[in-house]
């Protein structure tokens, strides 16, 4: 290997040279140009108040701010947009054919109940970014940014948080469910982490206080008096954000919306709609919670890594993805909430169009992704991949791409710049475009 | 310097009597009549510099077989010997005639590098460290005091804190050199054995489950036997990146098996974890920040290219075809699948330019020629890179482990080296660990150069490297908080502050509420799975017929009896561990790897084993909630627990204080702490109520 510093760009150089300095702290907690404070929480749903155009569109481009809350779907291990929202006769065909839908396309027929709602969806068939390794293509779609040296990119959720403030005064602003949080926050406080739930029918577990005999007040004044030599002697962010995280829990426990996280209030009826699976009682926990003003929930899936036995996989796996999300599609809907709620189907990358065995290969050159709901249009198919769904034949889209429109959606300022100390600007979608056209 | 290892070979047993190595990929055969030394397969030499001949030496077995062979080193039971005509070894001491360890442990130290007196050793690391420190106007931190040493050491060497006992034993020793004896006692201990499998586990990606029905019980129990005979890195890695067989009875073959179907990611975690070559993108493209190009990773990838690694659906009914069984009666999934997950070499090689390659080197669909990467101009003439993937194709994954692990490979001692660094300091001398691409970004480039000799110097002997580490005044010196801003590389005035790993806080909790004692639990699965083991290329038809069905039942699932054989909870050593509040209280390295999901384990960080090096230290809402009201409060305050318990025989306010004070923190109550915790005693503040307060301080769960 030559010398790498003679090969790069000076863009690239100035990156190597701050992962250089960056790389002897850790994960760095910037001090931020913009605070929260400087836009406030009420300015931003309302386009006309928004504080920064984003994007450079005009005032008058649809769906900004349309979203006040937002579901993301996470397909871990790769979903195959031809065995799902683009299927293809010919050599690429899988196990299963197309059938149509209530729309005026056609998806897999491993998707049953998601065409009984397809004229509510807006399916992306041309996404296209070149990561095809599992880590990096989930990073890379859980942030927009590709993970580089030991930085921390936040998820929408904590962007979110930053430019809008907590969108309640006791529950979080963001909880990730059947995961654990995993750094959702990014370079912003660790507070603004995601509360995962990892079982949804358990809900939020340990919030019933210990009863001692002293009040927890009294006692976690003690704690604070047993640990107070150690505190002065460390001024450290991992302490701070502990510290943070007791005041968190503590108003969490008092909260009068707890009831948000117990799934056992919902009717069995509905409960048997969204499906027994664990994928299905995370997108009901996830309505309950967004119902209540938790404003970002990402709920997640696994089993999409399907290079053997695909077949078998999309009839358990997919078939659990299919009746849950046409089941929260239905029930937003049902409760007019699917007009200000954006729910997102996103994977790391597609499978590739070449069926062979029994299953696939990782894809990150064309695959799928779908959204619905505020502001989004509906029935609606974007862009195109090509006969054999190996290429993208029109309109490719990035995820960075899909970052700023659902950021644009959320009502973020995306030209807005969170600087490093290095001098390296952050964006929400790493200074991409939101697609307008994906806004009716 | 002699190279040795190009002529490597798959030795068989018998070769006492037959200094002419064979046919060197005839299956070995239990004939039981010679009592040969165990073959060596996957075992590689050290590169030595020339040997003492006194190293020479003709070993026997009590048969009177014997071999005239070089002594290249000496591992725990086990030599490795070169015969005049380079045919390399692994014999069994214990199965040779006494006097040939006697041999082999006086001859081993004289093979050995100079060897240096760990203090030694550490005071050269504090020499670089301190001109670095001096160079920026800095110094090093003050050394830490005795309790909060004690502290630090139990935490990082056997994964838990020290007991009131053990800190009154410390406080009591009156030795000048009790620190160093004591890291010598530690590094021997069971704790030891524990500790060092959850931090390997987070690198390897270490996982029970392999999907499909494919459990990694045997490969798991291998890599425990591994650190508990100190087993060095190189050899480790070698027979991890070689070994052949299936996974129901060889070990090593679970590293490969552990992304069965999927070789190039096998791979290219490989290049990461073992060389720091950050080259996961070039899998599928140029990568665009280094130098690597989707060629190289082909190239690389070819050196498995003969290697078969799992088992495909075809296989499955192609086996339940040829044994003529009835589809519906035997176990399809598990046991199958079980069965044939195994590594195989090939005649041929199978690898080729994926479809969708889209640079002009090369045409989709042509084969690939293995070729390995380089750093500098200077690999060209490194011993490491010569007579490699020139051979057959099936030679090309040994040539690759012998350039993977050789000494003077341009990463392999940096990158391990520069990962122990980091356990024991917080933070590595380059970070990120998985990227050593260009050495001169480390913080400090000549620690680094300097401990990857080391390594070198130790032969990859991860304990008496870590020995060193633990010895520096560096490591024994006060920890300073996480930098913040802009202050430049951090220059090790001292460790970091580090928040416990979830395995240490989880072993600390259990030691509150078992004891040291806990080290006694054991778990044993392997034996169980070794009794699914079913030679299906070896044994004749019907055995294997009958063998699948009694272990089968219709729907393919294994048959209750086999399942409870297998089964955690009843396979442990040393009984069964206590289950309070519906945990088993046993070590983290003794429970299923990884946790469960809702596990207090993976709620504090440990990871999912999907992806390597992501045991997190972040807090979050969860890990409160449960110090404050979950299950894991419970335990600790029950009466039942070690420590309540301790506490309900001390009748003395004062004494019970100080009894949970060095218990949960290793050290004793400040004056004012003591006075101010008795008051609150006499206001009905109970024994329980200030375990529950210390358990949720954050001096309980950092690293001081």
């Amino acid at each position: 290997m030559k010398d790498p510093l003679h090969k790069l760009c000076p863009e690239s150089r100035r990156l190597f040279l701050e992962r250089c300095a960056r790389a002897a702290f850790g994960v760095s907690l910037l001090p931020l140009l913009d605070t929260p404070s400087a836009l406030g929480a009420a300015a931003t749903l309302d386009p006309a108040g928004a504080p920064a155009r984003a994007g450079g569109a005009s005032n008058a481009a649809p769906g900004f701010g349309s979203a006040k809350r937002i579901i993301v779907l996470r397909l871990d291990g790769g979903m195959s947009h031809i065995d799902t929202f683009d299927p293809k006769q010919g050599p690429s065909k899988g196990p299963k054919g197309a059938i149509s839908t209530k729309a005026d396309f056609q998806i897999s027929e491993f998707l049953p109940h998601t065409a009984q709602v397809a004229a509510k969806l807006c399916v992306i068939r041309s996404m296209s970014a070149k990561v095809g390794v599992h880590q990096s293509a989930r990073y890379l779609m859980r942030t927009g940014f590709e993970p580089r040296g030991t930085i921390k990119h936040p998820a929408i959720g904590a962007w979110a948080q930053h430019y809008l403030g907590p969108s309640h005064d006791t529950l979080p602003s963001s909880v990730c469910i059947n995961r654990n949080s995993d750094h959702g926050n990014g370079f912003f406080p660790a507070t603004y982490t995601p509360l995962p739930v990892i079982d949804p029918d358990a809900g939020l577990q340990h919030s019933v206080p210990y009863s001692g005999i002293k009040s927890i007040e009294e006692r976690l004044k003690l704690v604070g008096q047993v640990d107070s030599t150690f505190q002065s002697r460390f001024p450290d962010e991992n302490v701070g954000a502990y510290n943070d995280f007791y005041d968190t829990t503590v108003r969490l426990m008092k909260s009068k919306e707890l009831r948000a996280f117990d799934l056992k209030m919902e009717p069995e009826a509905l409960r048997a709609a969204y499906g027994e699976s664990k994928f299905g009682r995370g997108c009901l926990l996830a309505r309950r919670l967004v119902e209540n003003g938790v404003r970002f929930v990402e709920v997640s899936s696994g089993g999409w890594d399907m290079h053997n036995n695909l077949e078998d996989a999309m009839e358990d796996t997919g078939a659990e993805f299919d009746q849950a999300f046409a089941a929260l599609v239905s029930d937003l809907d049902s409760r007019g909430m699917l007009q200000d709620t954006l729910v997102a189907v996103t994977t790391e990358f597609g499978r590739k169009p070449d069926f062979s065995g029994s299953g696939r290969g990782h894809y990150p050159t064309v695959f799928s992704t779908v959204l619905a709901g505020a502001g989004i249009k509906r029935g609606f198919v974007y862009g195109k991949s090509d006969a054999g769904g190996g290429k993208v034949e029109e309109h490719p889209m990035s995820i960075g791409e899909l970052h700023a429109s659902i950021g644009w959606a959320a009502g973020l300022p995306l030209d807005k710049v969170v600087t490093s100390p290095s001098g390296r600007p952050f964006t929400v979608g790493n200074q991409s475009r939101p697609v307008h056209a994906l806004f009716a | 310097m002699r190279l040795r290892f190009s002529t490597l070979t798959i030795a068989l047993a018998g070769v006492l009597c037959n200094l002419s190595p064979v046919d060197a990929k005839q299956p070995t055969k239990e004939s039981g009549a010679q009592p040969a030394p165990e073959p060596a397969p996957t075992q590689k030499p050290v590169l030595q510099k020339s040997l003492p001949t006194s190293a020479w030496h003709v070993w026997s077995d009590a048969q009177n077989h014997s071999i005239k062979a070089e002594l290249l080193y000496l591992d725990g039971d086990h030599v490795g010997v070169q015969t005049e005509t380079g045919q390399f070894y692994r014999l069994n001491l214990t199965k040779l005639v006494p006097a040939d360890r006697a041999f082999a442990e006086k001859a081993s130290r004289l093979l050995s590098g100079p060897k240096i007196p760990a203090q030694e050793a550490a005071a050269k690391i504090d020499t670089i460290l301190e001109a670095a420190l001096q160079k920026k106007g800095l110094s090093k931190n003050a050394p830490l005091g005795e309790d909060q040493f004690l502290r630090r050491l139990y935490i990082d060497v056997v994964g838990r804190i020290p007991t009131a006992k053990e800190l009154g034993a410390f406080r009591d020793d009156p030795a000048p050199d009790k620190r160093a004896k004591l890291i010598d006692a530690l590094l021997a201990s069971e704790g030891y054995h524990s500790q060092q499998f959850n931090w390997l586990a987070d690198m390897l990606r270490v996982k029970d489950d392999f999907g499909k029905g494919v459990k990694a019980y045997v490969y798991e129990e291998w890599l425990k036997e591994q650190i508990a005979a100190n087993r060095h890195w190189d050899a480790l890695v070698y027979e991890m990146m070689t070994a052949e067989g299936r996974l129901t009875s060889t070990g090593p073959v679970g590293y490969l098996l552990r992304d069965r179907g999927m070789p190039l990611d096998n791979l290219s975690n490989t290049l990461t974890t073992f060389l720091g070559a950050n080259v996961s993108c070039a899998q599928c493209h140029d990568h665009p920040m280094a130098d690597w190009t989707q060629r190289n990773f082909y190239e690389m990838a070819a050196f498995f290219g003969a290697t078969e690694q799992g088992f495909s659906k075809q296989d499955l009914s192609a086996t339940v075809k040829s044994l003529g069984l009835d589809k519906n009666k035997i176990p399809k999934k598990n046991v199958l699948a079980a069965v044939l997950a195994k590594v195989d070499t090939l005649p041929e090689n199978k690898l080729t330019f994926p479809k969708d390659y889209k640079y002009t080197d090369a045409k989709p669909g042509e084969p690939v020629q293995p070729k390995l990467i380089s750093w500098t101009k200077a690999d060209a003439t490194n011993p490491a890179f010569t007579t490699l993937g020139k051979g057959a194709p099936k030679q090309w994954r040994e040539d690759f482990a012998v350039w993977l692990t050789h000494p003077e490979n341009p990463r392999f001692a940096a990158a391990i080296a520069n990962r122990l660094w980091k356990r024991y300091f917080g933070l590595a001398v380059q970070e990120p660990v998985s990227d050593l691409d260009n050495l001169s970004q480390a913080s400090n480039p000549e620690l680094l150069n300097h401990l990857a000799a080391e390594m070198k110097r130790v032969h990859f002997d991860l304990r008496e490297f870590q020995r060193v580490l633990l010895n520096t005044a560096a490591y024994q010196a006060q920890a300073n908080p996480v930098p913040k801003g802009d202050d430049g590389p951090y220059l090790f005035a001292g460790p970091l502050l580090r928040r416990m790993s979830a395995e240490q806080i989880w072993d600390s909790v259990l030691t509150l509420v078992v004891g040291p004692e806990l080290d006694r639990y054991k778990l044993k699965r392997a034996e169980a799975m070794k009794r699914l083991d079913i030679p299906l290329d070896e044994a004749p038809p019907a055995e294997v017929k009958a063998k699948l069905e009694a272990l089968g039942q219709k729907n393919g699932a294994l048959k209750a009896k086999a399942k409870q054989a297998i089964a955690p909870e009843k396979t442990f050593e040393g009984g069964i561990p206590p289950n309070f509040e519906g945990l088993t209280l046993a070590r983290a390295s003794e429970l299923p790897q990884p946790s469960s999901e809702s596990h207090f384990l993976r709620n504090f960080g440990q990871s999912d084993r999907d992806i390597a090096d992501t045991n997190s230290t972040e807090g979050g809402v969860p890990q409160i909630l449960m110090l404050m009201n979950g299950e894991i409060q419970k335990v600790v305050t029950s009466p039942n627990s070690l420590l309540m318990k301790e506490a309900s025989k001390r009748s003395d306010p004062t004494e019970q204080i100080t009894l949970l004070y060095q218990s949960f923190l290793g050290r004793s109550p400040a004056p004012s702490e003591q006075e101010a915790t008795q008051t609150m005693y006499q206001n009905g503040l109970t024994a329980k109520d200030l375990a529950w307060v210390l358990l949720n301080t954050r001096e309980f769960l950092f690293i001081q």
